[in-house]
């Protein structure tokens, strides 16, 4: 098939998929925030929303993107070397450990919130940064390591053997051949990571009880809920915080084109 | 931080305190409504849910005339009303609740007969000058756990411009209702628009009807309450009321009637606001349409209530006390219900605001007639709220008659 | 067992105590305690993050816990009253049938669009890399945002879906989306699968990028492209992403709860109450946490069913 032509149907694709997104743009463009009576373009946009939403979420932006990035690094900390264990190790337990992982996913995350509060509570963690970066990472590493493990379980164990005969340690080897082999999936695990995270609302919602330390999607929920609903602003944040996180997105995807190409296994 | 200490202080105090309420309230307690004792307290947490402007710095303002007039600095959290009673609850049990707390009216019964609230009287907080409905909701066993806020409660709003248009008087009893909604629907406008969520926002919609035809929450199974349900029925089955009622929030009943999609609404009037802030919609209130002549009309009361902790440190309760009682008095009372459109709660004030306030004249009447949801069930009020907004989604999708509904919805 | 014993005594450096390899415990060996340190910061992760929290919910649904149990700290214990109320509840029964279709639907939506969207973003053509990293995009958006915009599209009366369905003369009558308890479930699927669709695409993207090339090539001398290479080449080597996927997904979607209640709350007429619905319901609206408790251990339970067909599924494929 011609390129142009599949690009105009990647573009027809994704727009059919992005139309929610255009339709909340549309919506936060609207003197009232809400659609009742908009049509598909915003013709009499007002900016109120934008207004509000940059004097008041600038800071939990910036909250929102140190918490994203400390749950990627931690749980490809934890994940990583844990995923190579149960995709290579032989250990007899691994059925059981792997069970314990699914079953982890399937824990409603407000069991986890209520129980991990009084324990906040007690270490001083609420209403910081360290804790919502380990609470967050409930959401990811589990994944990460089924995710991680399905790739590393197509790792040769030849190569790591090698470079043991050459003298290096299990963990240099881990470090020298393991990792970089899998930088796609890490890439990928680290991605999902960082946007379970950035949409995290659960934790964001139940472990900060001040203004001091405010993700960004709690800033959206704050202007909902009670009395009024102020939809123009919500729609506003909602746009707002998207932005970062696409062009985090845009460079990841990048990484993850390069390493493609580049080929994985020499 | 003194997270530990205060703990272990609040084990002593709660321990005796919870054992021994009454005992309490008759001894040492009476010398710390006094206003040099407590002195050395400096500061007071508060923990409301008005987290949107307009209502945040309103109610800032409010509090911080009160603050002043006792003396405190005040560190205050706000939490989305979502999600209120969850954060009330995790504090309580990490003991760590704040010296102040609001709390919705059909939240306080709960609350306090957890133990987790001190009844104001056990620091001579005068509560007598509160109308009586207002404390239907916060009195537990005789004693007195919180004072309200302004209040609100539900009403019909109507589009000035579109019922001039149709030759349509604001409806006063439901055949009006009917009549008027049915010559109100043309094209894409409903004649009435309304929440029958499943929500509480729904039984909380449906009250007014219910109650204002004689209905009780404490036997849902009576043809007054069907009656109610049967207009609803007729109402949506007749087209003058969308279908999609049973998804609509009170706030998309307000989007709907500010874009011209409905000549008349159920609200209450904390969408004015948002109404003046449209000022193409010319728009006025009525009470509640009675079903036979004679009857009064009954919604609802709504609104919030401050209330006293138990958080075990004495000098602050008491102080937390003095800042409860001046939200009641007439200068707080009178200022937050003109800037919030809410009507104070005390009879007292009621013709200087309605003077003050016109567009409120409507909701003041409501509010003086109005009934506590609590009032009677107490805590097993959820259970027929549930049942009450299961019951109008059962009848409005036609999974129930009108007669089964209730039945119906009381087994799930 | 025996293929371990083999790797250790090639793998372990000299340095390492001669006694120790040669002991009949080997599990202590400085070569074993250096692999269990791979998976003792995830193991203590689980145990702190995972296994408290699910010991709680246990026990507290074996308790009579209330709002009055967050102050007092009393929780009489009432057996298994919690499970029998819930089982004995009108609503069990639709919850889990909703629970089964939703699950499934959503599952079936959600993987089929993902693979024919990664199958074909794995083409190259200008702008591919921009077009699929953009189809992330809903993934960001709060899903109290997306449902809000999703229930404004999805309107009876004046959304935009019923207006151009409308417009466009495919439909004279709207469609009752939200509003028809006949019609609501397959809405709710239809919103959920949207939101699943990027991770879909992304994870099988990636397992598609991970097939060798050279694979495609030589089938092709053969004459195998198109469908015959799908079939032959893409769907075999791609069974242990396709596997990951649709048990993340079943675990994922059982437990849904923010775009049920941000649509329809459970409703019309609870024609979309769930498990994951009804156990928020019961702790966070009735304040009846035993009972929500037993929900969600309910839910629990059938995910674990789900995690061992997999992993014995699993097994199988990996002794083959």
């Amino acid at each position: 098939m011609h390129a142009g032509l599949l690009t105009a149907l990647g573009i027809l694709f994704l727009a059919v998929m992005l139309f929610p997104i255009y339709w909340m743009v549309n919506a936060s463009l609207q003197p009232s925030g809400n659609t009742l009576t908009a049509g598909f373009f915003p013709t009499n946009p007002s900016f109120d929303g934008y207004a509000t939403a940059v004097s008041q979420q600038g800071k939990n932006l910036v909250t929102s993107l140190l918490v994203s990035t400390g749950t990627v690094l931690l749980t490809l900390a934890i994940a990583a070397p844990a995923s190579y264990a149960l995709a290579q190790f032989k250990f007899r337990w691994i059925n059981a450990a792997l069970l314990v992982i699914l079953i982890a996913q399937m824990i409603p995350g407000i069991v986890i919130a209520n129980a991990l509060y009084a324990a906040y509570n007690d270490l001083g963690l609420l209403n910081s940064i360290p804790g919502l970066i380990l609470a967050d990472s409930t959401h990811s590493v589990p994944f990460a390591i089924l995710i991680l493990r399905a790739f590393m379980i197509g790792i040769p164990p030849s190569l790591v053997e090698a470079a043991r005969v050459d003298g290096a340690g299990l963990i240099r080897a881990f470090l020298s051949i393991v990792i970089p082999i899998s930088r796609n999936s890490l890439i990928t695990a680290g991605l999902f990571s960082f946007l379970f995270s950035w949409s995290d609302f659960l934790f964001a919602l139940t472990l900060t009880t001040t203004q001091a330390v405010r993700p960004v999607t709690l800033g959206i929920y704050q202007y909902l809920g009670s009395e009024i609903s102020n939809w123009s602003a919500v729609m506003a944040t909602a746009v707002l915080s998207s932005l970062p996180a696409i062009v985090l997105l845009l460079i990841a995807q990048k990484y993850i084109a390069a390493g493609a190409t580049g080929g994985a296994v020499k | 931080m003194g997270t530990k200490s205060k703990m272990r202080s609040f084990l002593a105090v709660a321990g005796v305190a919870s054992l021994a309420l009454t005992a309490c309230s008759g001894g040492g307690s009476g010398s710390t409504a006094g206003s040099n004792s407590g002195g050395d307290v400096k500061t007071l947490t508060v923990l409301d849910s008005y987290n949107n402007d307009p209502d945040k710095s309103i109610l800032q303002a409010s509090i911080d005339k009160c603050a002043a007039q006792v003396g405190v600095t005040i560190d205050r959290t706000t939490v989305p009303g979502k999600d209120r009673m969850q954060t009330v609850l995790q504090r309580s049990s990490s003991r760590t609740l704040p010296d102040v707390l609001m709390l919705d009216n059909p939240e306080v019964k709960d609350v306090a007969s957890t133990g987790a609230l001190s009844a104001l009287g056990d620091y001579n907080v005068d509560t007598t000058a509160f109308a009586g409905n207002s404390l239907d909701a916060v009195t537990q066993d005789g004693k007195v756990y919180g004072a309200p806020v302004p209040a609100d409660t539900l009403g019909l709003f109507y589009n000035k411009d579109l019922l001039a248009a149709a030759g349509v008087e604001p409806p006063k009893t439901w055949d009006e209702l009917k009549a008027a909604a049915a010559k109100l629907t043309k094209g894409d406008q409903y004649g009435l628009a309304l929440s029958a969520a499943a929500t509480y926002e729904g039984s909380w919609q449906f009250l007014p009807f219910m109650w204002t035809n004689g209905g009780d929450e404490t036997n849902l199974d009576t043809p007054q309450v069907k009656e109610a349900l049967q207009l609803y029925v007729d109402l949506v089955n007749s087209g003058s009321v969308s279908k999609s009622v049973i998804n609509w929030t009170q706030a998309d009943v307000k989007d709907q009637f500010v874009a011209g999609k409905a000549a008349m609404m159920i609200n209450g009037p904390w969408q004015i606001p948002a109404l003046e802030a449209s000022p193409n919609v010319k728009w006025d209130s009525v009470q509640i349409p009675i079903n036979k002549a004679g009857q009064t009309p009954t919604a609802p009361l709504g609104g919030m209530v401050w209330t006293v902790p138990m958080t075990g440190d004495k000098a602050k309760m008491a102080k937390a006390a003095e800042f409860v009682q001046c939200t009641g008095s007439k200068d707080s009372q009178m200022s937050l219900g003109k800037a919030r459109h809410t009507v104070p709660v005390r009879a007292d004030l009621h013709e200087e605001y309605v003077k003050e306030v016109p567009t409120m004249k409507t909701f003041t009447q409501q509010v003086e007639n109005a009934r506590a949801r609590t009032g009677k069930l107490g805590k097993d009020w959820p259970k027929a709220a549930t049942t009450i907004y299961t019951a109008v989604q059962l009848a409005l999708t036609g999974k129930a008659s009108v007669q089964d509904a209730f039945a119906q919805a009381a087994k799930g | 067992m025996p293929n371990m014993q083999r790797i250790n005594r090639e793998s372990t450096p000299p340095v390492s105590a001669p006694r120790n390899t040669l002991s009949a415990r080997p599990r202590f060996s400085r070569e074993n305690v250096t692999k269990a340190l791979f998976v003792v910061p995830a193991a203590v992760f689980t145990v702190l993050f995972f296994g408290y929290p699910v010991v709680k919910n246990i026990t507290m649904s074996l308790q009579d816990y209330t709002t009055k149990t967050f102050f007092t700290g009393e929780a009489p214990w009432v057996g298994i009253k919690n499970y029998a109320t819930i089982f004995g509840s009108n609503l069990f029964t639709p919850a889990l049938l909703n629970t089964a279709l939703f699950t499934l639907g959503s599952i079936a939506g959600q993987f089929v669009i993902g693979l024919a969207l990664a199958t074909f973003f794995k083409r190259r053509f200008p702008l591919s890399n921009f077009l699929r990293s953009m189809l992330l995009l809903p993934w960001l958006l709060p899903l109290i945002v997306g449902s809000a915009t999703w229930r404004s599209i999805l309107d009876q009366d004046s959304g935009i879906l019923n207006r151009s369905l409308e417009g466009l003369g495919v439909i004279h009558d709207p469609i009752p989306w939200l509003t028809s308890p006949a019609v609501a479930l397959s809405a709710v699927i239809l919103v959920n699968i949207w939101v699943g669709i990027p991770f879909n695409v992304t994870i099988i993207y990636g397992g598609l990028q991970d097939i060798p090339e050279e694979l495609y090539e030589a089938a092709a001398l053969d004459g195998a492209t198109g469908w015959k290479a799908f079939r032959n080449i893409t769907w075999p080597n791609l069974r242990p992403v396709v596997s990951v996927v649709l048990v993340l997904g079943v675990v994922y979607t059982l437990k849904v709860l923010d775009i049920i209640l941000g649509l329809t709350n459970g409703g019309p007429a609870n024609a979309t109450q769930t498990l994951a619905v009804r156990s928020y319901q019961e702790s966070f609206i009735n304040f009846q946490f035993g009972s929500g408790a037993a929900y969600s251990n309910v839910l629990i339970l059938i995910s674990l069913i789900f995690a061992i067909i997999y992993l014995r599924a699993n097994r199988r494929a990996v002794d083959e």
